[in-house]
């Protein structure tokens, strides 16, 4: 168990470090660096000004020697000065990581929370009435474009019956607040970012569960377990939730991967102020600094839950068993 | 059975769009919403329209210009002329040179109560011409080759021009920093690069009052949400009203009017709504009474179409003019715009005193389809069965680029591309994200056909940057200059030459004239319409000026009033 | 497949005994495609979805034939009735008219010739002989069409029926550039299907073949293959797609074919999909390939001396369809989805091209004064994925055997 944690681990940095420089590439490859946009915008700038600049950010190096130079700066834990802000990557990122987290990290244990019990019950009852809307819930959550939906809730909830701000992250420009109120007017913000995100996780969470339940309720074992004469209770839930539960890992830990990465579409529309929007920026404006951090978030979140998954299919299945 | 749904549909829609009644504002806070990013408010460094916004809020510069056009003094106690012979032309090593005398307004002051000095603009001279710090545009600070201090008078000084320009006077970003607290970090960072941009105050200490000589201090930020003013007791002139500014940043257009209506911001800048969200919402307004302004003012934003003149099919000259007389700008303008913004008949725009619209100078193209069809007829471009044009059995097409995703302009483009087809001309469109446009289809000549987009200049701003035959990008010249139709005429070349070094004003207009003659007569550009800027305001919001240029109406930001 | 012919064998022999009836029905039942219908057709839902999107394939398809008939052009702009509500009627603006009428006096200069003199003479136009049918095209059109009945012309009848076009019905109301939203959401729909379905087709071949690869060979093949794979699902799609807009396709020589200007962002739009979500069939493939590799009949099949291309082929596909139609019914949904979110971001398709996508887009800033733009594509959009998301579930239930319900 223990080397197949250590060689997965070495494994998912081999990956990091490649896919860190495929990406330091492509974005090299990219059309356009800061100082190109730079001249776009202001007719006045001169090729001196070009070929200064351009030395000063270091741009005239060929990709391998910045990409070194980026290695070893994190490496010192020097994370960069982000060019479109003009502050450190730090004091940047920090703030609104923490916002995508609690984003991501409420909508997706609410989702959780309602979407597996639901998705039990529908498997339990297939082809009844509540199986029936069950269904057709997740599925229009599934089905339904996402900032569409997110357009719909500003009107419906903060336009036409004002009970809930239109975007933004918390109050600004009030009195200082205590924690407490501080937690309650920022909670008051992520209302509808919150419901736009998790009825779509919603709808994708059931389906899972309940294809994974009705595929374990299905076992011979199930109808042993009835046969002995074992309370509805434990059957459900020892004998087909827990083998229900190893489709249910991977797709969980694939959404836990997105904790860090923030929702684009979710958080422009609500002037949300995460770390989605600022990697999308980075990006499209060359911010090298800010969107290499994002990524190696991103990526070795992927990996590392990919990780946790393997190693909770152990738990799960006890047949399992890693080399 | 559709007639029904559709009826439901409606019923439902019309109902959630009822907007409830807000309050209006008061003096004790006002809150703005922007849709662009903003950066660090270092005014040596910054680059974001959104932060140029602000910082009118916050720092103020020896002159500025006018919503009316006019360059007028502001820190500076008056605008130093030849005439009045407080500047004038000196000759030092065979080159002719200009020396200005400046002095500051008395009680400028900084936000800590420090007074606003000479040394202040040394300073910044000093950091912005620093080799390790990244300032885009070097020359307007280069320009400037020396300032030396009055020994009696701390706020009077001597700049020295490095060349005898008519325009030395026009120093709006010439910003001071408070040597107090900048001076130190400077000396400290000066040798690593980029080490003064990370550890300014600007950066470390933003909301440090000391750092701004406006009417308005920032007392918070945070970057990509807000910022927050107050306003600076130790500002030179009048004390603003409002006692509270929150400028908020909601990038997505249609939240940023979802948040005026539900009250949580209370104007839209200008740096906000799209132009068609804008026309709908000021119908909008007017039928249900909403207690909001909007308002449209003519810019200084030139948009406009940049032919490739490499391009085999519009190398001549007879096609790029059939392609003008085949628009028809007027009606553009009017079903698109319902003539909130304004026809452009070439590059100078209508709030310049360069302006001319005289038939004697230029050349004007009033929408023919018969004009062009005969143009292109001559051109050797004859109407085929398809509908379309076509020479030695090639079609009249051409590749028609912009910006994607700006509203606007994909709407413009998709409205000309149907007029042209409607005279035999095949256009196709292939938008690109900005910075594919900006950075290399544009900047490295790549684009085929015809280009959109748009140039921001200011009145009486020397059009050398776009029509100079020295300014086509190349790979020997770094690709700068903007010239990217690629126009090379010898005697505008020459024109432009004269025109910085001319001091009177009838004179430089009429080398502009002549530029523009040819402009017109050749038309390297299709020149479309100057577009229009727009804002929302409370209705109650009282001398509220919108300047229609890059000095934004936040620069007389102390007269607003919401009482 | 063997063992199988022998059950088969074994049933002929008892059913020697069976009635003839009884036979008849035996033999209904047989069919693997009946049953699947069968238990398909249980599904309610899923055979509402499948005509919704039955429905949608045939707009697709016949949308130039729904063009033609409804006489509406989705590129024709009328710009004096922009934003027109549903159910209004208007009239073409006169750079149409003006183009149509030419049109016609090119085509039919003798009749054009005689309708101009008559014209003349009855005074119902007061300009030149040149201009007489410009001047009554600019007109209000039934006060056109009723002076031109009154002529009593019979060549005037192709005029009338030019005439009567200027006159336009437009269902779901005009768009921002008084385009008929209705035969945009036509078109559109075979954009966005067209994509949708391309895009599951073709990214289910690739992951099929991957899949396949590194589940039946495993090792260093599997390893590599599935290390691609996780790069893949981890890789942030954005910059790729911004690198994958400054590609020139037209100048590649082997697409020069098929890719022009007008259709090279609906192929980027292709590829960049594909590149982004064969990732999961891939995963499926291989997965189910390694439950079936250590099977009695794949055993048999290799030690029978057969090729690992006919293992692969003949054995193992057979067993993956089922799982792979309903990862495909499902990519329908995703990728139009997805389309949708790229246009939104403005790396979409490129106008005036229509796709659901970019008409909702377009459309949402004004959902406060045309709330129809955004609420149909919308809509469409919705019930698309829906009903392809009903139709994967309805096949699923259908092709597994242990779901069968007796």
């Amino acid at each position: 168990m223990t080397a197949f944690i250590t060689r997965r681990i070495l494994q998912t940095l081999a990956v990091i470090v490649v896919l860190s420089y495929v990406f330091y590439y492509l974005m090299s490859l990219m059309p356009g660096d800061p100082v190109d946009m730079m001249v776009a915008s202001n007719p006045k700038i001169t090729a001196e000004d070009v070929a200064r600049l351009k030395s000063l950010y270091g741009l005239d190096q060929p990709t391998y020697k910045r990409y070194l130079n980026w290695v070893a700066s994190m490496s010192q834990g020097d994370l960069g000065y982000s060019r479109t802000y003009r502050v450190p990557v730090q004091e940047l990122m920090g703030p609104r990581l923490w916002n995508t987290f609690l984003l991501s990290f409420i909508s997706l244990t609410l989702s959780i929370a309602i979407a597996v019990p639901l998705g039990v019950i529908s498997a339990l009852r297939p082809g009844s009435r509540t199986d029936y809307f069950m269904n057709l819930f997740s599925f229009a959550g599934i089905s339904i474009p996402s900032f569409w939906l997110a357009i719909v809730l500003i009107i419906l909830f903060a336009v036409k019956f004002p009970l809930l701000p239109a975007g933004g992250t918390q109050t600004i420009g009030g009195e200082p607040l205590g924690f407490w109120a501080d937690l309650m007017d920022r909670s008051f913000y992520l209302v509808l970012p919150v419901l736009s995100l998790s009825i779509q996780q919603i709808g994708r969470f059931s389906r899972f569960t309940r294809s994974a339940m009705l595929e374990a309720m299905r076992n011979d074992f199930i109808r042993t377990a009835r046969a002995k004469g074992l309370s509805r209770r434990v059957v459900i839930w020892q004998h087909g939730f827990r083998n229900a539960l190893i489709p249910l890992i991977t797709i969980l830990a694939l959404s836990f991967s997105g904790l860090f990465s923030g929702a684009i579409l979710t958080e422009t529309v609500f002037a949300y102020q995460g770390v989605g929007k600022l990697v999308y920026d980075s990006i499209i404006g060359n911010d090298y600094n800010v969107a290499m951090i994002s990524l190696v978030i991103s990526v070795s979140m992927v990996l590392l839950m990919n990780l946790v998954a393997d190693i909770l299919y152990g738990f799960a299945d006890p047949r399992i068993s890693y080399q | 059975m559709l007639n029904k749904l559709s009826k439901g549909l409606l019923l439902v829609t019309s109902l959630s769009f009822a907007t409830p009644a807000l309050a209006a504002p008061s003096n004790a806070e006002l809150k703005i919403g922007i849709s662009q990013e903003f950066e660090t408010m270092n005014p040596l460094i910054m680059t974001m329209s959104a932060s140029a916004y602000m910082y009118r809020m916050i720092g103020r510069s020896l002159v500025v210009l006018t919503p009316e056009g006019k360059w007028v003094a502001q820190l500076a106690k008056e605008i130093p002329s030849l005439e009045k012979g407080t500047a004038k032309i000196i000759e030092e090593g065979g080159k002719k040179k200009i020396s200005a005398t400046w002095e500051i307004v008395e009680n400028a002051k900084w936000g800590d109560g420090k007074p606003v000095i000479c040394q202040d603009f040394i300073t910044s001279h000093k950091i912005a011409t620093s080799p390790t710090v990244s300032v885009g545009e070097k020359e307007q600070w280069t320009q400037v080759e020396k300032i030396e201090i009055d020994a009696k008078n701390p706020k009077k000084c001597t700049f020295k021009y490095e060349k005898a320009k008519w325009d030395f006077y026009q120093l709006a970003q010439f910003f001071p920093v408070p040597t107090h607290l900048e001076q130190a970090v400077f000396d400290k960072y000066s040798k690593q690069k980029e080490g003064y941009e990370k550890n300014s105050n600007y950066v470390r200490n933003p909301t440090n009052p000391g750092l701004y000589n406006g009417p308005y201090v920032i007392s918070e930020v945070k970057l990509g949400s807000h910022v927050a003013f107050t306003p600076n007791p130790h500002f030179y002139g009048k004390q603003p009203n409002i006692k509270k500014i929150i400028v908020k940043l909601i990038p997505n257009t249609g939240t940023l009017e979802a948040n005026l209506r539900s009250g949580t911001i209370d104007m839209i800048s200008v740096l906000g709504l799209d132009f068609d969200q804008a026309l709908a919402f000021e119908k909008k307004t007017k039928a249900e009474n909403l207690p909001y302004v909007v308002h449209f003012v003519p810019s200084v934003t030139y948009e406009h179409i940049d032919l490739k003149l490499d391009n085999p099919i519009l190398k001549d000259v007879r096609v790029r003019k059939a392609l003008l007389y085949s628009i028809n700008r007027e009606d553009l303008v009017k079903a698109l715009f319902e003539n909130k913004q304004q026809v452009a008949i070439h590059n100078v725009s209508p709030k310049d005193p360069w302006y001319t619209a005289d038939p004697k100078i230029i050349t004007l193209y009033r929408y023919s389809k018969r004009e062009a069809g005969k143009l292109l007829d001559e051109a050797g471009w004859k109407m085929g069965a398809d509908g379309y044009r076509s020479k030695d059995g090639k079609k009249l097409s051409l590749i028609f680029q912009t910006t994607a995703g700006n509203k606007t302009r994909e709407l413009v483009q998709v409205y000309l591309q149907n007029q042209w087809k409607q005279a035999g001309i095949e256009v196709l469109v292939k938008n690109e994200p900005a910075r594919v446009f900006f950075g290399d289809t544009m900047s490295k000549r790549k684009f085929e056909g015809m280009a959109l987009f748009a140039w921001v200049s200011s009145p009486e701003n020397s059009p050398r940057s776009t029509v100079y035959s020295k300014a086509i990008p190349n790979s020997s010249n770094g690709w700068s200059g903007q010239n990217f139709h690629g126009w090379s005429n010898p005697a505008v070349d020459k024109d432009l030459e004269a025109l910085d070094l001319e001091f009177n004003a009838a004179k430089r207009a009429d080398l502009v004239h002549n530029i523009l003659k040819a402009y017109t007569a050749e038309v390297p550009v299709l020149p479309l319409f100057y577009r229009s800027d727009i804002s929302v305001t409370p209705k109650n919001l009282k001398n509220y000026k919108m300047a229609g240029h890059q000095f934004y109406e936040t620069n007389n930001v102390e007269d607003w009033n919401l009482n | 497949m063997n063992s199988n012919e022998v059950a088969m064998d074994e049933l002929q022999i008892d059913t020697n005994s069976l009635s003839a009836k009884d036979r008849a029905e035996l033999e209904k039942a047989q069919p693997m495609w009946k049953m699947v219908l069968t238990q398909f057709l249980d599904h309610k839902l899923a055979v509402v979805g499948a005509v919704i999107i039955h429905l949608f394939l045939l707009i697709s398809i016949f949308a130039g034939q729904i063009r033609s008939i409804t006489g509406l052009d989705p590129d024709a702009q009328n710009v004096a009735n922009r934003y027109l509500s549903p159910m209004t009627t208007a009239q073409v603006g006169q750079d149409v008219r003006e183009t149509e009428v030419e049109r016609y006096i090119n085509a039919f200069p003798e009749s054009a010739d005689k309708i101009q003199k008559a014209l003349l003479e009855k005074g119902l136009v007061q300009v030149a002989e040149a201009d007489a049918i410009y001047d009554l095209a600019s007109r209000d059109v039934k006060e056109a069409i009723s002076s031109l009945q009154s002529l009593n012309l019979p060549e005037a009848t192709d005029l009338i029926s030019t005439f009567k076009n200027f006159e336009t019905f437009h269902l779901f109301g005009t768009d921002e550039l008084g385009r008929d939203v209705f035969i945009r959401l036509v078109y559109g729909t075979r954009v966005s299907m067209g994509v949708g379905v391309l895009v599951a087709i073709a990214s289910a071949l690739i992951g099929l073949l991957i899949g396949s690869l590194a589940g039946f060979y495993g090792g260093l093949i599997d390893t590599v293959l599935m290390r691609v794979t996780d790069a893949l699902l981890s890789l942030p799609t954005i910059p790729v797609l911004i690198v994958m807009a400054a590609i020139d396709l037209t100048k590649l020589p082997w697409l020069k074919a098929i890719v022009s200007t007008s259709n090279e962002s609906i192929f980027k739009m292709v590829i960049i999909l594909c590149l982004f979500s064969w990732m999961t069939v891939a995963r499926l493939v291989r997965g189910s390939i390694l439950s079936i590799r250590e099977r009695e009949f794949v055993l048999a099949a290799r030690t029978l001396g057969a090729k690992d291309s006919t293992i692969i082929v003949r054995h193992m596909f057979p067993n993956v369809i089922a799982p792979m139609l309903v990862s495909i019914t499902l990519g329908v949904g995703e990728s139009i989805l997805f389309e949708a979110a790229l246009s939104f971001l403005g790396l979409g398709i490129m106008p005036p091209t229509p796709s659901w996508g970019n008409m909702l887009n377009n459309a949402q800033e004004l959902i406060y004064q045309a709330p129809f733009l955004a609420i149909l594509p919308g809509i469409l959009i919705l019930l698309t994925t829906i009903s392809f998301n009903y139709l994967g579930d309805g096949l699923q239930d259908a092709i597994d055997p242990k779901a069968i319900r007796r």
